[in-house]
């Protein structure tokens, strides 16, 4: 019986589906586009959105992996990329990078202290700095959108920051491999992801063993804040501008992404690899029908179908890996 | 044991959980009046078993009868319908809620003002007023006050005079006395054998072995899913019953004893 | 008769107010008018200013109320915005080919349709209910793209003046029709919750899932019940909004998830469920239109008002529970 080898594998790895997802939508996308979505270009475009959605979509594993959620990180983004757009044309970008995700981390620090230390529901704490952050980004912005002039975009600060390509892909992608690698090890070799996991898996027994919850709940809000800042920079150094509503709806397509790279919401189960695989597939559905030039409006629409779909592939899955 | 003709009769009964072989052929008679404990180790199927008789879960294979009649559908709402009441430890009320509220819930009384169903609640609170006098509930708690207030004795109490109210004709309790004070245990417990001298079924679960001893008529015992004893009380000793659930059945018992 | 040593669980009358839901709600409004009424008294206490925060608020309190009773059953809607907007396009839309009344009634069962939807994928399918609302808020808006190709849609002249349009959207004694239509929805809500099986039940599935379904409760019904409310209420309200301004863009009901969120958290409704107030929720929708209003005349960026409807909504949970917590609830 084939299935008593893969139902442990399944069971083991949350990822399996995401995998299978990302193969048959890349054979069907280069099937059916006579080479518009699968060429060079198009798949460096892909992957340049797949870094900054990915590096936010590991930020928000993590806090789905302590039990909790994250919706404030498509503000966080769009603060960051603003405070580093101000910055870069003042200081060196390097620094401006820096300080804009310094402030993604200490967005973070605030949610999660706030939850932390008042016992609030995460999801209401982080939709009030959903709004808080959004409401000054376009405030700050005062509705323009703020840019670096083409001819000052140059230099290695700029290139590494997303304002470049090697081999055709952006940079960006550089950091996301990065933040996968220091994560994974991390969350695999270190008492700090045992930890983090346990708090997600149940409160009261990792309680119960002295590690301390709050700490690590924060911890993960903080490195949320972090790479959503992360992200923002990036995307802020591709484009070379920003307005007040950069990152809009982007904290639904990373919780998303989570979902359909098989973290469960509950907590206690998250995979990294395949949160950046959820918005890999989430990209490219995205660029597949804008190649087709099918109305992008319907990407909102296949969003939201393909956000449940998901959530019960996942589900039954499990179930049946579980069985 | 009140008649001869048994309240609830399981016979032959399997319950499967996808390849888990949870209950094995189990049959086992219930009569009215009869205070029954039911022990076992953990995993030993004495809840599974329970949660076939309130509805829970449906059998995989078997039958169960009860007052004569086959039952064929299951489902927790028609158990209480039919005066099966579970009490638990941990479930049963809503922290929420007043005691009132708690007492009806799921069945409110309603009076019909232009057709739409109020709740009645004089009579919620008339009726629970009384009964948590009866079951010896302190003076200063109101039937209006919320569940979240109470200790886990009072919890207790009120589930049961529930059960009392609504003239049940099975009352199964499983570890009804879980981190109760002992003298809140105490009180349970005569409630309980209250209701048995009524005529109720009461089908008892615990792991507190010289407990049930005294209390019960009958204990049944399972393990791994099958009944491996069920005796009258006082035939068998407290040694035996412990010896009997340590090494799991009758065989080993008797060549460990003789 | 006392079997159990006797604690003391006499209170001293405040605290007992307390642990009703919906008192933050009510001091942060008293505080709130003190506010902008020292900060601002020409600019805030104007006819003109209180009749637009009324009407809004209104429309706000439907949505919130429908979110409170989700809210209450443990669960939560983030779809509400959307739904909101699409009712209101369909209401728009269908208008040439059903006349306003048929209109009306399509929105409303496109409304339930949404609602129906959502329940049966968190009911039947399992699943936790923000993540299918947050797959509701995108479908249903994607579905509005779709359908309006980002145009503009209105009514034509007689349909603005048809009666049923003049019900909804007109004014009676100077008062938007909103309001009354609010109030009604609060007397009749307030009474299914508090005064019928279904609101014992409701509560009950919220508070403690697994006792309500030992009580042969059906909570998946129950909580069915309100989702498929909640979703009413959203179309009801965005009816009520294009009947004043018979105009629908794209962006319709926008944001509207957060602030009817904001305001039944406001008015108090835990989400650890089973404890809410729709008087809270309408307070709370009350409080979050004033902000808008204060801001703007106050002469602030409109964006601010995102910005502290944010700060309102941290501050008023966190309040909120420590207030349920110093009352004795187990939060």
């Amino acid at each position: 019986m084939p299935s008593l080898a893969i139902k442990p594998l399944v069971r083991r790895h949350t990822e399996i589906g995401i995998v299978l997802i990302s193969i048959l939508l890349v054979l069907v996308f280069t099937a059916t586009s006579e080479g518009r979505w699968a060429n060079a270009y198009n798949i460096g475009t892909i992957l340049q959105v797949t870094a900054t959605l990915g590096l936010m979509s590991l930020g928000v594993a993590l806090v789905i992996g302590t039990g909790e959620i994250d919706i404030s990180v498509g503000s966080t983004f769009g603060i960051a990329a603003i405070i580093y757009l101000w910055l870069a044309v003042r200081v060196d970008p390097a620094l401006a990078a820096l300080v804009a995700v310094a402030a993604g981390a200490a967005i973070g620090a605030f949610n999660g202290v706030l939850i932390a230390r008042t016992g609030t529901p995460s999801l209401i704490v982080t939709l009030g700095s959903l709004m808080i952050f959004r409401g000054l980004a376009i405030a700050l912005t005062s509705g323009f959108a703020i840019s670096i002039p083409y001819k000052e975009r140059g230099g290695f600060s700029y290139f590494i920051l997303g304002g470049d390509k090697i081999y055709n892909v952006n940079t960006g992608l550089i950091w996301l491999a990065a933040a996968l690698i220091v994560l994974t090890l991390m969350l695999r070799y270190m008492a700090w992801g045992n930890r983090l996991l346990a708090v997600g898996g149940s409160v009261e027994s990792a309680h119960s063993r002295g590690v301390r919850v709050n700490r690590t709940k924060i911890s993960a809000f903080i490195i949320c804040g972090l790479l959503a800042g992360l992200g923002g920079v990036l995307e802020a150094g591709k484009l070379g501008s920003a307005d007040g509503s950069m990152g809009r709806l982007m904290e639904l397509q990373a919780i998303a992404a989570c979902v359909l790279g098989g973290c469960l919401l509950a907590g206690g189960r998250i995979s990294l690899i395949g949160a950046i695989m959820g918005a890999f597939v989430l990209s490219s559905i995205q660029s597949y029908l804008i190649v087709m030039s099918v109305q992008p409006q319907w990407f909102v629409l296949l969003l939201g179908v393909i956000v449940v779909v998901a959530a019960l592939g996942v589900r039954s899955l499990r179930r049946w890996a579980l069985r | 044991m009140s008649s001869n003709h048994p309240l609830i009769r399981v016979t032959n009964l399997d319950l499967y959980f996808g390849v888990f072989h949870a209950l094995k052929s189990v049959s086992v008679d219930f009569h009215a009046g009869e205070f029954v404990g039911l022990v076992g180790d953990n995993g030993a199927g004495k809840t599974t078993l329970i949660r076939v008789l309130c509805g829970i879960y449906a059998p995989s294979n078997g039958e169960v009868h009860f007052d004569g009649k086959r039952v064929t559908n299951f489902h927790p709402k028609l158990a209480i319908d039919q005066g099966i009441e579970t009490i638990q430890q941990a479930v049963g009320l809503c922290d929420n809620l007043s005691i009132a509220r708690n007492f009806y819930l799921g069945r409110e009384p309603v009076k019909r003002i232009l057709g739409i169903p109020f709740l009645d609640f004089n009579k919620m609170r008339d009726k629970s007023t009384r009964v948590i006098r009866t079951f010896g509930l302190r003076d200063n708690v109101s039937a209006d006050d919320e569940v979240e207030q109470l200790s886990g004795g009072e919890r207790q109490t009120v589930k049961i005079g529930r059960a009392v109210e609504f003239k049940n004709r099975v009352l199964i309790m499983d570890e009804p006395t879980n981190h109760l004070s002992v003298r809140e245990r105490e009180h349970v417990n005569e409630l309980a054998i209250q209701l048995k001298e009524q005529g109720l079924l009461v089908i008892y679960i615990t792991h507190d072995i010289s407990q049930v001893h005294k209390l019960a008529d009958r204990i049944v015992i399972m393990e791994n899913g099958e009944k491996i004893e069920d005796t009258q009380a006082d035939a068998m000793s407290l040694e035996e019953l412990e010896a009997v659930i340590r090494h799991g059945g009758r065989t080993v018992e008797k060549d460990h004893m003789h | 008769m006392a079997a159990f040593e006797t604690r003391t669980v006499a209170m001293p009358t405040i605290r007992k107010l307390a642990r009703g839901s919906g008192v933050g709600a009510i001091a942060g409004v008293v505080a709130m008018l003190v506010a902008f009424t020292l900060i601002d008294f020409s600019g805030w206490w104007t006819i003109q200013t209180l009749s637009n925060v009324m009407h809004f608020a209104s429309i706000l309190a439907l949505l919130a109320m429908g979110q409170a009773l989700v809210i209450i059953s443990k669960e939560i809607d983030l779809s509400v915005g959307s739904v909101y907007g699409l009712s209101g396009v369909t209401f728009i839309s269908m208008q040439a080919d059903l006349g306003v009344g048929g209109a009306m009634i399509a929105a409303l069962i496109v409304a339930t349709l949404c609602g129906l939807v959502q329940a049966l994928a968190v009911v039947k399918g399992g699943l936790p209910s923000m993540i299918v609302t947050l797959g509701g808020l995108f479908a249903f808006r994607g579905i509005i793209y779709v359908w309006t190709g980002g145009s503009v849609r209105g009514f034509p002249e007689e349909a603005r003046m048809h009666w049923l349009t003049r019900m909804f959207g007109g004014e009676l004694f100077g008062i938007e029709a909103a309001f009354f239509w609010m109030l009604l929805v609060l007397a009749v809500l307030s009474l299914v919750l508090w005064a019928t099986p279904f609101g014992n039940r409701l509560l009950a599935t919220g508070g403690d899932a697994e006792s309500a379904a030992t009580r042969g409760v059906r909570t998946d019904r129950v909580k069915m019940g309100a989702f498929v409310m909640c979703s009413i209420l959203a179309g009801c309200a965005g009816i009520v909004t294009l009947a004043d301004q018979p105009q629908t863009h794209v962006t319709l009901g926008e944001l509207l998830e957060l602030e009817s969120i904001a305001a039944a958290v406001i008015g108090g409704c835990l989400l650890s469920g089973g404890r809410g107030s729709l008087v809270g929720a309408v307070i709370g929708a009350f409080i979050v239109v004033s902000f808008r209003y204060e801001l703007i005349a106050l002469g602030a960026p409109s964006s601010w008002f995102i910005t502290f409807v944010g700060i309102v909504l941290i501050i008023a949970v966190v309040f909120n529970q420590w207030l349920a917590r110093w009352a004795g609830h187990n939060v």
